[in-house]
């Protein structure tokens, strides 16, 4: 079975992708709208595994380029009638620029430090954008386009995204780059006598993250037209992105697939955010770092070989 | 969860009159870092210690306010007896908390903790949340405003200097466990060396769950503290760790100078920003000087590089 | 007929993952002083630490006094009366010589008799007195194994295990450690001597044993060992 999966592994990859390409001839209104946020929370958590799970940073505050991203969006499409996905890609832009003025203040020590910074970051910027007249402050200001895309057209900005996003990671794990992760990840000391930059490695996949995260987040607020900084800036994105990646199977190219899966499955039958739902996830989360520390797919490749894409060149 | 809208905002809003003062400021602003100081004191002993960052920390804190609440209500004692009821309730809280869950992850790096107590973080919160709705409480007496005038200008409110030297004595009792007792040598030993700890017949990790239980202690000693001077709701517990990281981060891991002092700069940075850039700015105002001294000297003020 | 005070049977041990000590057996009777010998890697530390609890076994038993102590965790093992002197001495740096003595002891003596018998020690050793308020850290490398091995006693061992004490420590320094060593010996305790200077070790030793490539490949009375043996079991030619 596990050979046959191999073998015909681009084969399945195939048949899901044009599965998503085609579910707006075939699927509901509401099937589109699953796979949608699929989409956007695949992308999304690929980039914080990408951190957490390859360069060993674990961001707490991947929500500060959600926001941005978000508000750039509402922004230039409301104020200067910019298009919606040019202004997406702005949101990923300025993401980046965020994400180089933040590591100036939290690569200096410990991963600790990294994880606190980065959240620190994300409340200064809720106060900030609460405060801030240009955006409304905190009531909150509408995504509204000169022409507004169809749930069709953005369902396939988000595919892009999310599959883009999925590809993006793993020609990264199997560059020069995704090498030097790797090492790190095994021993970083010994790594970096080896010649690999460790500093670069790590500044690279939080600038990449930032973008994607930021550009993602653009597309996001152009699908729910409104965005307010309590919720745009709030940690409960982060919440959301440790559970996909941490049962899913953190350091895994899979794994935040399957925990996207669960988590879209899974939030739909609990009704999203509501305190029963956030205490289910943090205890399964607790359970699994326990018992089963590499996620879904981490453990089934630990215990019988299942991986169905490696970051290894063969 | 609203973290930006401080309950911590409302220091300066309780009597309803801001405050002009420039020493008043100074004041409070060092009255203040002696609550900030107490709780921060826990987080910094965990993380010196059992090398776990306890995402939680805020929100264990909180749980000592809300445990406080509740025995209160249900004596119908003044929020100051609450102490010999929630200090060994938090005790116990800890100790099976380090026992149960974050024993079974020390020595495995960081992430596992990380995210195993922000998990645990998640659940305390809306645990919190189903339990008390999400109206906010406090544990407020009419002590809770009184004043102390000392010139004509300054006054010191009570409540203030209560905390401070709550804060002080809280210190000097945990210098002397961890200086005089064999309790504190093991759990110092533990931390240098935990494979000569244990050849010296500690049994390290039952010594790890008593460093916890003492850490909520002083958790719930801050929840209580807080719970009278602020109002408090289930969400409030995040702002009160990015308050405990930011004075460990100023004044320095591992220092018990460090805590305070720590504590009283970030105070004393909140309060005078508000008072320049106004309240709504206050907890901004932390914020920035946080990530300055995280740029500039990251090890903090009397941490060892 | 003398007591046996401990019995390494047959012991298989695996280190990170890789076998490290094959089919180990050793007797040390009581009030003597047993010799593991072997050059680096052989597996010596890796005998001690197994005995001690902090690694485990795959297979075989170790009996402490007739009792079972294979699979006990250390601080269970102390209890039982087994104290060592680890590789590296391992003092806790940020602790003075006198909290390093005071940790020492198992917990459940009271403070008056850890304190008596930290003046004891200080007779022994006078120079942990002078040392007593100074971190451990500050101490030097000699100074630190003295504290090592005074340390050990602390807990009133029956029988204690050195791994590599004269590692890194001036000949005279060594001379002062084996002479408290044999005093040491003399007042009733049992010793397992790890080390790689062979002659002093072999000469103190009423049994010896010489490990290589982790396996048992020359045991007995060292003053019945000659040279030739030694030098081919230590180094495999």
């Amino acid at each position: 079975m596990r050979e046959k999966i191999h073998k015909f592994r681009w084969y399945i990859l195939g048949l899901l992708l044009v599965g998503l390409l085609t579910v707006p001839v075939w699927g509901s209104d509401y099937v589109v709208l699953l796979c949608l946020l699929f989409c956007l929370y695949l992308a999304l958590s690929q980039m914080w595994n990408l951190l957490a799970g390859y360069s060993g940073l674990i961001s707490l505050g991947q929500q500060a380029f959600i926001g941005i991203g978000g508000y750039t969006v509402a922004v230039m499409a409301s104020y200067y009638g910019m298009h919606v996905w040019v202004g997406s890609l702005m949101g990923g832009f300025f993401s980046i620029l965020l994400a180089l003025f933040m590591s100036l203040f939290i690569f200096r020590m410990k991963g600790l430090y990294f994880a606190i910074g980065t959240w620190v970051f994300a409340e200064a910027l809720t106060i900030w954008f609460g405060n801030w007249k240009y955006v409304n402050s905190g009531m909150g200001m509408f995504v509204n386009p000169t022409n507004p895309p169809s749930i069709t057209m953005t369902y396939y900005a988000s595919l892009i995204i999310g599959v883009g996003a999925f590809i993006f990671v793993y020609v990264i794990l199997r560059s020069k780059l995704g090498l030097g992760l790797m090492a790190m990840r095994d021993n970083e000391v010994v790594s970096e006598t080896m010649g690999v930059e460790v500093f670069r490695s790590k500044l690279y996949c939080f600038l990449i993250g930032a973008f994607v995260t930021g550009t993602t987040a653009g597309v996001l607020y152009v699908f729910q037209v409104f965005i307010y900084p309590y919720k745009a800036f709030a940690i409960d994105w982060t919440v959301t992105l440790v559970f996909i990646v941490v049962i899913g199977g953190i350091g895994t190219i899979e794994g935040p697939v399957v925990g996207t899966l669960i988590f879209v499955f899974l939030s739909q039958w609990l009704a999203e955010y509501s305190s029963v739902s956030l205490i289910i996830l943090g205890t399964i989360a607790i359970v699994v770092i326990l018992v089963a520390p590499r996620g879904i797919m981490g453990t089934l490749h630990e215990k019988i070989g299942f991986e169905i894409l490696s970051p290894r060149r063969e | 969860m609203d973290s930006s809208e401080g309950a911590v905002g409302s220091i300066l809003e309780w009597e309803g009159v801001l405050m002009e003062n420039f020493y008043q400021l100074i004041l409070n602003g060092v009255l203040l870092g002696g609550l900030y100081a107490t709780i921060a004191m826990g987080l910094s002993t965990i993380l010196g210690i059992v090398k776990v960052i306890n995402l939680a920390h805020g929100d264990l804190m909180i749980l000592g306010s809300y445990l406080s609440f509740v025995f209160m209500h249900w004596i119908g004692v003044n929020p100051f007896w609450t102490f010999f009821l929630v200090i060994p309730a938090m005790f116990f809280i800890g100790f099976f908390i380090q026992s149960l869950i974050l024993n079974r992850v020390v020595g495995k790096g960081m992430e596992p903790s990380l995210i195993l107590t922000f998990g645990l973080s998640i659940i305390i919160q809306n645990s919190l949340l189903l339990f008390f709705t999400p109206d906010s409480r406090s544990l407020m007496t009419p002590l809770s405003v009184k004043t102390i005038p000392i010139t004509e200008f300054l006054n010191i409110p009570l409540l203030y200097l209560v905390n401070f030297f709550v804060a002080l004595g809280a210190i000097f009792i945990l210098h002397l466990i961890f200086q005089k007792t064999y309790l504190g040598r093991a759990i110092r030993a533990a931390s240098d060396d935990e494979i000569a700890a244990k050849l010296m017949g500690i049994n390290t990790k039952r010594i790890y769950a008593f460093a916890m239980g003492i850490a909520m202690m002083t958790a719930g000693v801050a929840g209580v503290l807080v719970g009278m001077a602020f109002l408090f709701y289930p969400h409030t517990g995040p702002q009160y760790l990015i308050i405990a990281f930011g004075v460990m981060v100023i004044g320095g891991l591992g220092s018990m100078k460090g805590t305070f002092i720590g504590g009283l700069i970030l105070a004393l940075s909140q309060l005078i920003g508000a008072q320049l850039l106004g309240i709504g700015n206050q907890l901004l105002c932390g914020y920035i000087v946080l990530l300055i001294v995280l740029a500039i000297r990251p090890q903090g003020v009397f941490g060892e590089g | 007929m003398e007591n046996i005070v401990l019995r390494v049977k047959n012991i298989d041990v695996y280190y990170k993952g890789l076998q490290a000590l094959w089919n180990v057996s050793l007797e040390l009777k009581e009030g003597k002083i047993v010799s593991i010998i072997g050059s680096n890697g052989s597996g010596k530390s890796t005998l001690l630490n197994a005995i001690s609890g902090l690694l485990p076994l795959t297979c075989g038993t170790i009996e402490l006094f007739g009792e079972r102590i294979d699979g006990l965790a250390p601080h269970e093992i102390v209890s039982r009366g087994i104290s060592l002197v680890p590789e590296g001495r391992r003092v806790f740096p940020r602790l003075t010589t006198y909290e390093n003595l005071f940790i020492g002891s198992y917990p459940l003596k009271s403070r008056s008799t850890k304190n008596k018998l930290i003046d004891r020690l200080y007779e022994v050793f006078p120079i942990l007195k002078e040392r007593q308020n100074q971190k451990a850290r500050f101490l030097s490398g000699g100074e630190q194994q003295i504290l090592a091995i005074a340390r050990a006693l602390m807990s009133n061992p029956t029988l204690i295990l050195c791994d590599e004490i004269s590692l890194g420590l001036a000949p005279l320094i060594i001379k002062e450690i084996y002479f408290q060593l044999r005093r040491i010996n003399q007042e009733g305790n049992s010793i397992v001597l790890v080390e790689q200077d062979i002659k002093r070790s072999l000469k103190m030793s009423s049994q010896a044993y010489i490990l290589l490539g982790g396996r048992v490949v020359l045991e007995g009375d060292p003053t019945h060992f000659t040279e030739d043996q030694v030098k081919k079991a230590y180094f495999g030619i």
